[in-house]
C-alpha cells in the first residue's frame, strides 16, 4: 500500500515570480510557494487512482515526490510502510515513472534505452533480454525495437517510455498525463496498458485531465486544488457528492467552491 | 552489477559519438581540419613572400644623374624596371595608387658629396605601412652593395685594402655571441606560447557539445527525470557524464596532437633553416608529454562546464552561458606569452596558464620535469573540486527543475 500522509512541498520564490499585490495567491507566504499542503492519501494495492486537479494544482509535484525526485518539505510517504524519503534508492526501485513531457535519449534504439535503463536497476543481461523481448510483444513494440528513437512517432515513443517505466518490473506505477498529445489509437493502445497494470497487481497513480480515462480506468479518484486535497473517494462518490452524473461538472462542482473560497 | 557511473558512461559515450555536430567538433575538425589550414596558412605564406622577393618592382629615379652608379645599379637588376613620372611631387600618389613600387630623388650636391669622400642622402620613397611587403629590403640589399663599393674605394684611398683591415677599421670591436640558449630554446620560447593557446581551444571545443548535450540536453529531451528515478546515487550519475565529456576533450586533443604530429612527419623535410631544426627535434615523447599535461586541463574544462550546463535550462541558455569561458579561459594559456611569465614555484600552481608555461618548456627542450607534480596536484585538486560542485548541483532541486 502506498500511503502519503500531511505531505507539504515548498519552493523558493524568485523576487520576479511572486505574484503582484493586486492579484494575491493564496498558495504565496512570504517568499515560498506551497505547492503542496498536508495532502493526505491513500492506495491500495492493485488499485488504479486517478489524480485530478487543474493545471498547477500540484499533481506534477505529488508524483514527483512519490518518485523520490523531490524531497518534501514535510510528512511522509510509505510504501508498504516504508518511509521512501528515508530509503530512496531502495523504493525507485519498486516505482515506475512515466509523463506526457517524458523524453527518450533519440540517438539510440528502443532496445538500447530500455537496456540502459535496466543494467541502471542492476537487472542480469539475460533476464534483461527476456524482459525487453516480453515487453516488446506486450506493447507491440517489435517492428520499432531497433529503430533510433527520434524516427518515432508519439505513439511509439510513449510506448517506449511505458516500456522503460516497467522493464525494472515495479510495483508502482505513476503515470502523469500519458495521452497527453497522443491519437485515439495510440491513446487506446497506452490505456490499455494501465488495465493490464491494475491485473497483474500493480498500485497506478494516475495524473489525467480527461474524464472518460477516470471513468473507463479508476477505482478510486483524488482531486488536488491548489495544493491541497478536495476530494478523495470512488467515482459513483464523485457523481453522488455533487449529483452530476457526467463526471466533468462533478470535478468543477468540486473545485469550484473551494476557488470561490479563496476569493 | 556494474557500478553505474560505467553503465552511464558506456551510453553516454555511444550517444554523443552518434552526433554528427559532436563528431565534426571531435573528431572531423582535429583530424582534417588542423593539417588542411596548416597547409593553407603556410601554402600562401610561402606564396606570398616567392612573390614578393621575384616580383619585378617598378621605380622612378629622379636625379639620375647626380649618381649614376648607382642609377645602373638598379637599372641592370632585373628585379626593377625604371619607369617615368612627371615630378617628385608625384611621387606619394603614384605609389598609394599602386603605379609605381618606390621613388628615389637624388639631390644635385649628392654628387659632389660623394665624390668629396662625405656622405649623400637621397630620399626613398615607399609605403612603409604594406605589412609583407619586401620593396624596403630589395632596395637596401642594391643600396647596400652599392655603399661596399664605395667603402671598399674610399679606404683603398686611405691605403686600408685587404678585407682584414677593412674590417679592423670598421668594426673595432666585434661582438661574438655566445647565448646560452640553443636555437631550439630561442625558437621554442618565442613560438612555443602559441601552441598551448592552440590545443587549450581545441580541448575546450572537444569539451563543450559533450556538456551541453548531457547537461542542459537531458533538461531538454525530458530524459533527466527519468534518468534521476535510477536506483543508483546522483554521483555516480555525475562521474559517468564527467567522464564521458572528458573523454571529449581528450579525444579531440588526442587526434589533434596525432594529426599535427602527422603533418610534421610529413612536411618536416619541406621547412629549413631553424624552423626545420625545431621542427625535427620534436620527439613522440614531447608529443606524448603535451597530452598529458593537457589531461588535467580537459578534466577541469568537463567538470566546469558540466556544471554551468545542468544549471541552464536548455541547449541555447547553456551554449550562452558557456560561450564565455571560451574567452575566460583562454585568458591564462595567453599569459605564458608574457614576458617574465616563467615555470616557477608560483606559475606551477596556476591553472591552465601552468599547463601552457610547460607545453612552451617541453617545446624549448628546458622542461624541469619536478615541476609536472604540481602542475597535475594543482589541476586535479582543481578539476575534483569543480566535480564535486557538480555532484552537489545534481542534488539540488532548485537547478534539476529550474524553470
Amino acid at each position: 500500500m502506498l500511503q502519503v500522509c500531511s505531505l507539504t512541498k515548498t519552493f523558493r520564490l524568485a523576487r520576479k515570480k511572486r505574484a503582484r499585490a493586486d492579484q494575491p495567491d493564496p498558495r504565496e507566504r512570504g517568499r515560498w510557494f506551497h505547492a503542496l499542503d498536508g495532502v493526505d492519501l491513500g492506495v491500495q494495492r492493485g488499485q488504479v487512482l486517478g489524480l485530478l486537479g487543474q493545471n498547477g494544482a500540484g499533481k506534477t509535484t505529488l508524483l514527483r515526490i512519490l518518485s523520490s525526485s523531490l524531497k518534501p518539505a514535510s510528512g511522509v510517504v510509505l510504501c508498504d510502510g516504508e518511509d521512501l524519503t528515508r530509503h530512496p534508492l531502495e523504493i525507485r526501485k519498486r516505482i515506475g515513472f512515466v509523463s506526457g513531457n517524458t523524453g527518450l535519449y533519440g540517438r539510440l534504439t528502443a532496445r538500447e534505452m530500455l537496456r540502459y535503463y535496466g543494467k541502471l536497476h542492476g537487472i542480469a543481461a539475460a533476464a534483461l533480454d527476456e524482459r525487453i523481448g516480453s515487453l516488446a510483444g506486450r506493447l507491440d513494440m517489435s517492428r520499432f525495437l531497433d529503430q533510433r528513437n527520434e524516427t518515432l512517432s508519439s505513439g511509439m515513443r510513449q510506448k517506449v517510455s511505458i516500456a522503460r517505466a516497467l522493464v525494472h518490473d515495479p510495483e508502482i506505477l505513476l503515470f502523469d498525463e500519458l495521452t497527453t498529445g497522443l491519437d485515439v489509437a495510440a491513446a487506446e493502445s497506452v490505456l490499455k496498458v494501465v488495465t493490464d497494470c491494475r491485473e497483474e497487481g500493480r498500485t497506478v497513480l494516475f495524473s489525467t485531465h480527461h474524464m472518460d480515462e477516470v471513468d473507463q480506468l479508476c477505482d478510486g479518484v483524488a482531486i488536488l486544488h491548489e495544493g491541497r486535497l478536495c476530494f478523495e473517494g470512488g467515482v459513483d462518490a464523485m457523481r453522488s457528492q455533487t449529483g452530476e452524473s457526467f463526471l466533468d461538472k462533478a470535478f468543477l462542482k468540486l473545485i469550484r467552491p473551494k476557488t470561490e473560497e479563496t476569493q | 552489477m556494474k557500478a553505474g557511473f560505467r553503465i552511464v558512461f558506456f551510453k553516454e559515450m555511444r550517444d554523443i559519438l552518434r552526433d554528427r555536430k559532436t563528431l565534426l567538433l571531435m573528431i572531423v575538425l582535429p583530424i582534417v581540419a588542423v593539417p588542411l589550414l596548416l597547409n593553407l596558412l603556410i601554402g600562401f605564406v610561402m606564396k606570398k613572400e616567392q612573390e614578393a622577393r621575384t616580383e619585378v618592382l617598378e621605380y622612378v629615379v629622379f636625379g639620375a644623374e647626380h649618381a649614376p652608379e648607382l642609377a645602373r645599379a638598379f637599372e641592370t637588376d632585373s628585379g626593377f624596371k625604371n619607369v617615368s613620372l612627371g615630378s617628385p611631387d608625384e611621387l606619394a600618389g603614384a605609389i598609394r595608387g599602386d603605379r609605381i613600387d618606390f621613388g628615389l630623388v637624388i639631390p644635385e650636391q649628392a654628387a659632389d658629396r660623394l665624390s668629396g669622400q662625405e656622405q649623400a642622402t637621397i630620399e626613398f620613397h615607399f609605403d612603409n605601412a604594406s605589412a609583407g611587403s619586401k620593396v624596403e629590403e630589395r632596395v637596401k640589399d642594391v643600396v647596400g652593395d652599392y655603399n661596399e663599393e664605395l667603402t671598399a674605394a674610399r679606404l683603398a684611398e686611405l691605403g686600408v685594402s685587404s678585407s682584414r683591415e677593412r674590417r679592423a677599421v670598421l668594426e673595432p670591436v666585434r661582438l661574438e655571441e655566445k647565448g646560452t640558449g640553443n636555437m631550439r630554446e630561442v625558437i621554442g620560447d618565442r613560438i612555443g606560447g602559441m601552441v598551448p593557446y592552440f590545443f587549450i581551444a581545441f580541448c575546450f571545443m572537444g569539451v563543450v557539445y559533450p556538456a551541453i548535450h548531457l547537461g542542459a540536453g537531458e533538461k531538454e529531451r525530458g530524459t533527466l527525470e527519468t534518468l534521476l528515478l535510477a536506483p543508483i546515487p546522483r554521483h555516480q550519475l555525475v562521474i559517468g557524464k564527467f567522464l564521458a565529456v572528458f573523454c571529449g576533450g581528450i579525444i579531440a586533443v588526442l587526434l589533434n596532437l596525432a594529426s599535427v604530429g602527422t603533418w610534421l612527419a610529413i612536411k618536416a623535410g619541406q621547412f629549413r633553416g631553424v624552423l626545420g631544426s625545431l621542427i625535427g627535434s620534436i620527439d613522440t615523447l614531447d608529443l606524448v608529454l603535451l597530452a598529458l599535461m593537457l589531461i588535467p586541463v580537459a578534466a577541469m574544462f568537463a567538470a566546469l562546464l558540466l556544471s554551468v550546463s545542468i544549471f541552464a535550462r536548455n541547449s541555447a541558455e547553456a551554449s550562452t552561458l558557456i560561450s564565455p569561458f571560451g574567452i575566460v579561459l583562454i585568458v591564462p594559456a595567453v599569459l605564458a606569452l608574457l614576458p617574465g611569465v616563467e615555470l616557477n614555484g608560483f606559475w606551477a600552481w596556476v591553472p591552465v596558464t601552468n599547463v601552457s608555461l610547460a607545453m612552451k618548456e617541453l617545446l624549448k627542450g628546458t622542461m624541469d620535469y619536478t615541476m609536472l607534480l604540481a602542475i597535475f596536484a594543482s589541476s586535479t585538486v582543481i578539476a575534483g573540486g569543480l566535480l564535486f560542485f557538480c555532484a552537489k548541483w545534481f542534488n539540488r532541486e532548485s537547478v534539476l527543475f529550474r524553470v
